[in-house]
């Protein structure tokens, strides 16, 4: 990818699992458009850094000026020019850390003004975006406990939550949330924060026991096959918690060793893909 | 659209499709199948109230094929109403149901258009 975008303007298309849309302006990546991903819009709205309206009104008023989005923001002190600037390079190593765990199918180079919204500039050397990518992606690799395959949807652990209890950190925030139909990508969106910082998290209330693989509970599915959302089903019966039936959570645990499910090859169609990464 | 005999294996199979869309298109949050007249069939919403989304979700696409015919531009594809929060999708299932879609601001719009043909065509078939 790195020789594919050399001094290019423009956007690389990539498709795959989730695939996006790399925007370059001379060969510097300048934003990463994926559905795998939080943006930035995402992690400034989610987390209340920027109201709705005050967005709305920063993204009407550059689109009448012509003027980009980035500078807008910083026009009406919505966000220091320093903090998005790092939230900008956070969310893009993100979204190249989430295309380099994927699988890539194919990628087409398309030379030419590009317009990327929230954008970078300069922008970000993308030799320096894969390496990180890759330090990520063994980091991931070597976590004790492994977290859970970026398909699979996670529950709370029985006992997990307790009334009055409160854990902190976030956590309560993420058991809240985590109800089964939710994957680390959903849970990352909704949390309004990275996936790789919301996999770990995640991979660290796992090894604590708090949360489990969906598949190792059927209470979820139970509950909506009798017809009802889990959690409200919960509330109703006034169980707090799914029961776990049968297989202990380890047991059904995704392998990390498992070819199908290790993230493989930084950017490279899957015919060419390197098994060792960086 | 009143329950008949077997409705549950049907409940059951629509569900099936729900989820298996769900697990092709990233950023679905939760989709639900209703009556034209706004009854809900079956859902897998999560916190949201799937009669309200039932209702609502087939008067919006009443409303839109008639705008769609009045402005003159053929046959209604689908309804999209995008929020800063995320996505609400519906397909029309036939004559008779509709297809409701809520995801968030990753949803895959592109891939979800393209996937969700099938499963609009195989839930046909099981509510005829």
């Amino acid at each position: 990818m790195v020789c594919a975008v050399s001094g290019t303007s423009g956007v690389l298309r990539i498709t795959g699992d989730p695939g996006g849309t790399i925007h370059l302006a001379d060969g510097l990546v300048t934003a990463v458009e994926t559905t795998g991903a939080p943006g930035p819009e995402v992690l400034l709205l989610r987390s209340r850094r920027v109201t709705e309206s005050r967005w709305d009104a920063a993204f009407a008023a550059a689109a009448a000026r012509g003027r980009p989005l980035s500078a807008e923001l910083v026009a009406r002190e919505m966000v220091g020019a320093g903090e998005l600037e790092a939230l900008l390079l956070t969310a893009m190593a993100d979204a190249i850390f989430v295309l380099a765990s994927g699988t890539v199918d194919e990628y087409r180079a398309e030379p030419g003004p590009s317009d990327g919204g929230l954008a970078l500039e300069p922008g970000a050397d993308p030799a320096g975006l894969l390496a990180e990518a890759s330090r990520r992606i063994k980091v991931l690799m070597s976590v004790p406990s492994p977290p859970a395959d970026r398909r699979e949807r996670l529950v709370a652990a029985p006992g997990a939550v307790r009334p009055g209890v409160r854990l902190g950190a976030g956590q309560d925030e993420i058991l809240a949330l985590a109800d089964g139909r939710r994957t680390t990508r959903d849970l990352a969106f909704a949390l309004g924060r990275g996936v790789y910082a919301t996999t770990l998290r995640l991979a660290e209330m796992h090894a604590a026991g708090l949360l489990v693989p969906a598949s190792a509970s059927t209470a979820s599915r139970s509950a909506r096959q009798a017809g009802r959302p889990a959690a409200r089903a919960r509330q109703e019966s006034g169980d707090e918690l799914p029961r776990r039936k049968g297989l202990t959570g380890r047991a059904v645990l995704p392998r990390r060793a498992s070819a199908a499910r290790t993230p493989r090859g930084l950017l490279r169609p899957r015919s060419n893909r390197d098994d060792n990464p960086g | 659209m009143p329950k008949k005999k077997g409705a549950l294996v049907t409940d059951d199979a629509l569900l099936a499709e729900m989820e298996a869309l769900r697990e092709r298109v990233s950023g679905i949050t939760g989709s639900a199948v209703a009556s034209r007249d706004g009854l809900n069939i079956r859902e897998d919403t999560g916190d949201l109230d799937p009669d309200n989304l039932a209702a609502l979700a087939a008067t919006a696409l009443s409303l839109a094929q008639r705008l769609a015919s009045e402005a003159g531009q053929g046959t209604l594809r689908e309804t999209v109403t995008r929020s800063s929060g995320g996505y609400v999708v519906v397909y029309a299932v036939g004559a008779r149901a509709v297809l409701i879609l809520v995801g968030d601001e990753g949803l895959d719009i592109t891939r979800l258009h393209r996937e969700s043909r099938a499963t609009v065509e195989s839930m046909e078939k099981l509510l005829v």
